[in-house]
C-alpha cells in the first residue's frame, strides 16, 4: 500500500469517527447573560433610544446653524456671488 | 434532534402562535418546491428562535444551542482533538453567533450559517497555534505503524488522530481546505461558502495543498527507509 492511498483509507475510517458530546448551553447562555445589554430588549433600553432621537434632531439644527451664520456674517454673499457671475 | 419537532424546552413562558406557525411551514415548503431549490431552507422553528433571540429571549437561544451543538461538536473535533480546547471552541462559536445574530438573513438552514463561523473560529485557532509553535511534531514511527495493521480495521478514533495529526505539518491555509475537502467531504462550492473564499481560489488552494501533502508523505517515506 502505498502512502496516498494508505492515507486515504485512514480519512476514509476517519469521517465515521464519532465527536465527543459537549453541553455548553448553560456556560454560553452565562457569558451572555455576563455581558450587561445582552438579552435585554431594545425597547428596554430608552437612553439608547433617546440618544438617537437627539442624534437625528441635532444634525438639521447644525446644518441650519451653519446656514443662520453664514447668512450673518456675510449678508451680501449670495448677491455678490451672483454678481460676480454675471461680469464673467 | 429533529429541528421540526421543534421541542418546548420548559423556558420562560412565551406565547406560541399556534396558526402563523403551521402556515409558515406549509409556505416555506411550497417556496422551496417552487423555487426548485435542493437546499433546505431554515427550520421554521430555528427562525421562531433566532428571532426571540434577538428580542432578547435567553431561553430561545438555549434552544437553539442544544438543537445545534452536536453540529458544531462535529466540527470543532476536526480542529482540535483536545477535550477541553475542543469544548472551548464549541462555546466560542455560539458566543460569536449571538453576538452577529442579527447578520442571519434567513436564507439559508442555520446550521450552514453556524457551520461558516465554526469554520473561521477553527482556522483562527490553528493560525494562533502556529504562532505560537504550539504544535506537536508527527513521529514517524505513528506513520510507520499503520501497515502492520489494515487500515479497514482500525479504530476510527486512532486514524482521525493520525490524520489530525499528520495534517498539523500542513500550514493552517492547507490543513484547513484539506481537511473540508476530504474529513468533511465538502465539494468546491461548499468549501468556498464554508471559508469565505471564491471557489477559484478554493480549487487553487487544494491542489497546492494536496502538492505539500503529498511532498509531506514522500518525506515521511523516505525518511522512515533511512
Amino acid at each position: 500500500m502505498n502512502n496516498k492511498s494508505k492515507f486515504e483509507a485512514l480519512i476514509a475510517r476517519a469521517r465515521s469517527e464519532q465527536a465527543p458530546s459537549v453541553d455548553v448551553a448553560g456556560r454560553v447562555i452565562d457569558i451572555l447573560t455576563a455581558e450587561q445589554t445582552l438579552f435585554e430588549p431594545v425597547c428596554d433600553r430608552p437612553l439608547i433610544w433617546l440618544a438617537a432621537f437627539s442624534s437625528a434632531v441635532a444634525v438639521p439644527v447644525v446644518v441650519a446653524a451653519i446656514i443662520v451664520y453664514q447668512a450673518w456674517v456675510y449678508p451680501l454673499y449670495e448677491l455678490s456671488q451672483a454678481v460676480s457671475w454675471v461680469i464673467q | 434532534m429533529d429541528p421540526a419537532t421543534c421541542p418546548d424546552w420548559g423556558g420562560r413562558l412565551r406565547t406560541r402562535r399556534p396558526l402563523t406557525e403551521p402556515v409558515r411551514r406549509v409556505t416555506g415548503l411550497l417556496w422551496s418546491l417552487a423555487i426548485g431549490t435542493k437546499q433546505p431552507i431554515a427550520a421554521a422553528c430555528d427562525i421562531d428562535d433566532v428571532q426571540q433571540s434577538w428580542q432578547g429571549d435567553s431561553d430561545a437561544y438555549r434552544r437553539l444551542i442544544e438543537r445545534h451543538q452536536e453540529h458544531v461538536s462535529k466540527i470543532m473535533w476536526r480542529f482540535s482533538r483536545n477535550i477541553q480546547t475542543h469544548e472551548e471552541l464549541v462555546q466560542d462559536v455560539f458566543v460569536e453567533a449571538y453576538m452577529g445574530l442579527r447578520s442571519y438573513r434567513q436564507k439559508a438552514p442555520f446550521e450552514h450559517w453556524l457551520a461558516r463561523i465554526a469554520t473561521r473560529i477553527g482556522y483562527r485557532y490553528w493560525k494562533a497555534q502556529e504562532r505560537r509553535r504550539d504544535t506537536e511534531a508527527f513521529t514517524l514511527e505513528e506513520w510507520d505503524l499503520i501497515p502492520d495493521e489494515p487500515v479497514e480495521e482500525m479504530d476510527p478514533s486512532r486514524a482521525a488522530a493520525l490524520v489530525h495529526r499528520l495534517l498539523e505539518k500542513l500550514r493552517p491555509r492547507d490543513r484547513l481546505v484539506l481537511t473540508l475537502r476530504y474529513l468533511e467531504g465538502c465539494d468546491v462550492a461548499q468549501t468556498a461558502q464554508r471559508t469565505g473564499w471564491t471557489k477559484s481560489m478554493v480549487k487553487v488552494q487544494a491542489l497546492r495543498a494536496r502538492k505539500r501533502l503529498e511532498d509531506l508523505l514522500t518525506q515521511t517515506a523516505e525518511e522512515a527507509e533511512e
